[in-house]
């Protein structure tokens, strides 16, 4: 019967992207990450786990990996601190608080390669605007891209900065959906405003921020366009994303056995990560309709 | 409207232009002269685009973003639609199963896919071609997951009646729930559109060719050129940069209500 088949034929299309670009893939880096290869030559022998045992011998992978993990666990938790609290500013749909959502999301859809060399530039040690601001203050000169303790605190900024509109708009269809009914309950305790957002608001709006956090963990993980622009993982490595190492040692260096080890590991890495969210965190969160 | 709800709309406007600034900032350095620029006199200036434009082609990336951004769009709503009808309204064996693996697209970084997506497309000889631009983007399950929690809530009566009247399940799609549907699939066709945009790495890795460079591409190469950042064209480049969001930028206001929809939509659910 035709009809039996109508929905395979109807899910075909978008399966087969899928399974051509997703699914393939991961079993054919697995599978490269035990080969050596370097997109010429003709075979790819087998050299077992070689390239997993010189990517954990590298300072280089561990580098890379302190130095994403920093940005990670500092970054996610300033974005989604800041975006709850502007965003329980926000969330009433006045004029006034349209107009400034509005305008703090749009950098998170704004080109990242655009922002990143605007910010390379308010951060540019000569000619730079945050210089010569500090210059007209009587202070000096900093090299902020050029110092590696400096440069990865500049890269949290730019991606607070892009990402918190994002958070934001998250935060406010949360916050949107508490009952009034609990303010309310809440005021006539006569609880303060500040007591409040903690007794009520934080602890209503968790699965928001569960859901936020496990995104912006993974995106964080994954971070490479600002970086490649304004830092190139520099100076000396103190920028080095997991991403970037990635990006240099597939298709600056073709070492292909390696790049691919090292993506399987951020693999691995991100899926424990979701896991985690799904079946710790998700079992503690009940308070969705 | 109240006057102090007034001042404060105006105050929420200043706070947003000041939080915008660096990017207003840019647009406007890109009207100056560079030695305007240098010397710290502003005079008005459409040479950086006539650069940009003529000697470093951006119309040519301008044209490519479009081409690029505008088939993942087009290609991507229509397999995405079709598998969200199928997995709203049939239940056939291993539906379930072909849901999750939509559905765990969400959670796979792309990244794993970079290298064997460079070695797949360059053993069809895809490499340095629109299609392998585009091909790649579509595997994405966001927009299948998103409009097929749409198109739960569109009563099943109305597919029924359709089908009474002796209609085929592709009619029923096109004439019943693609009209119903039509907000949600606009969200989403805006969120694959900028997502597609804006995406750098991709491009980076799969195009050598600088007839094929998108926006993203030609200006980090332009920024990249300049040897050290004391003699960059910094005007020259935010003209560059200017072009590159501004598509972005112009439609925004129409569209933000539908952009953050389809954010919040797929988020909250």
């Amino acid at each position: 019967m035709l009809s039996r088949l109508t929905p395979y034929f109807l899910v075909l299309p978008l399966i087969s992207f899928i399974a051509v670009f997703t699914y393939i893939p991961i079993a054919s880096s697995l599978n490269l990450s035990f080969r050596e290869w370097d997109f010429l030559s003709p075979t790819m022998p087998l050299v077992g786990v070689e390239n997993y045992r010189l990517l954990f011998s590298s300072h280089e992978f561990w580098n890379s990996l302190k130095v994403t993990a920093i940005f990670a666990l500092v970054s996610v938790p300033i974005r989604l601190g800041l975006a709850l609290l502007v965003a329980s500013y926000l969330v009433r749909e006045v004029l006034p608080s349209r107009i400034l959502r509005g305008a703090l999301f749009l950098p998170s859809v704004t080109s990242t390669v655009s922002i990143a060399v605007v910010f390379s530039w308010l951060f540019a040690t000569d000619y730079g605007m945050i210089n010569a601001f500090l210059q007209t203050l009587g202070l000096g000169k900093v090299p902020w891209l050029q110092d590696p303790q400096l440069a990865l605190g500049v890269l949290i900024i730019v991606n607070t900065w892009k990402q918190l509109g994002y958070d934001i708009v998250i935060y406010i269809a949360g916050l949107q959906a508490i009952p009034q009914e609990l303010y309310d309950a809440a005021a006539v305790d006569g609880g303060r405003k500040g007591r409040v957002f903690r007794r009520v608001t934080v602890p209503l709006v968790m699965p928001t921020t569960y859901f936020l956090l496990v995104v912006s963990v993974i995106e964080a993980f994954q971070v490479f366009t600002v970086v490649d622009i304004m830092t190139k993982g520099g100076p000396a490595g103190a920028t080095d994303m997991l991403v970037n190492m990635l990006y240099r040692i597939g298709f600056t260096l073709f070492d292909i056995g390696q790049g691919s080890a090292l993506a399987v590991v951020l693999f691995a890495l991100l899926t424990a990560l979701a896991l985690f969210k799904a079946r710790v965190l998700g079992r503690r969160v009940h308070y969705e309709a | 409207m109240k006057p102090d709800s007034r001042l404060l709309a105006g105050l929420a406007l200043i706070v947003g232009l000041l939080f915008l600034s660096p990017v207003l900032y840019s647009v406007f350095m890109s009207f100056q002269t560079v030695d305007g620029y240098y010397t710290g006199n502003f005079e008005f200036t459409l040479e950086n685009y006539e650069l940009a434009i003529g000697q470093y082609n951006f119309a040519r990336y301008l044209l490519n973003s479009i081409v690029v951004s505008g088939s993942v769009t087009v290609i991507a709503l229509t397999v995405s639609t079709m598998a969200a009808f199928a997995f709203a309204r049939f239940r056939f064996p291993g539906g379930n199963l072909l849901f999750a693996a939509v559905v765990a697209t969400l959670m796979i970084p792309s990244h794993i896919s970079l290298i064997p997506n460079y070695l797949t497309l360059a053993r069809v000889g895809l490499l340095d071609t629109y299609a392998g631009l585009i091909l790649p983007a579509i595997s994405n399950g966001f927009a299948a997951f998103f409009l097929r929690q749409y198109i739960r809530g569109i009563p099943v009566a109305l597919d029924e009646a359709a089908y009474m009247d002796g209609a085929t399940p592709l009619k029923v799609l096109w004439r019943v729930i693609v009209p119903i549907a039509r907000p949600a699939i606009f969200s989403m066709g805006l969120f694959i559109f900028i997502t597609e945009w804006n995406n750098y790495i991709w491009p980076l890795v799969a195009v050598g060719d600088e007839d094929l460079y998108t926006l993203q591409i030609g200006l980090a190469r332009l920024y990249r050129v300049n040897p050290s950042e004391d003699v960059v064209n910094w005007p020259l480049v935010m003209a560059a940069s200017t072009i590159t969001i501004l598509p972005v930028l112009l439609g925004f206001i129409f569209v933000e209500r539908h952009l953050v929809r389809g954010i919040t939509m797929g988020a909250v659910k």
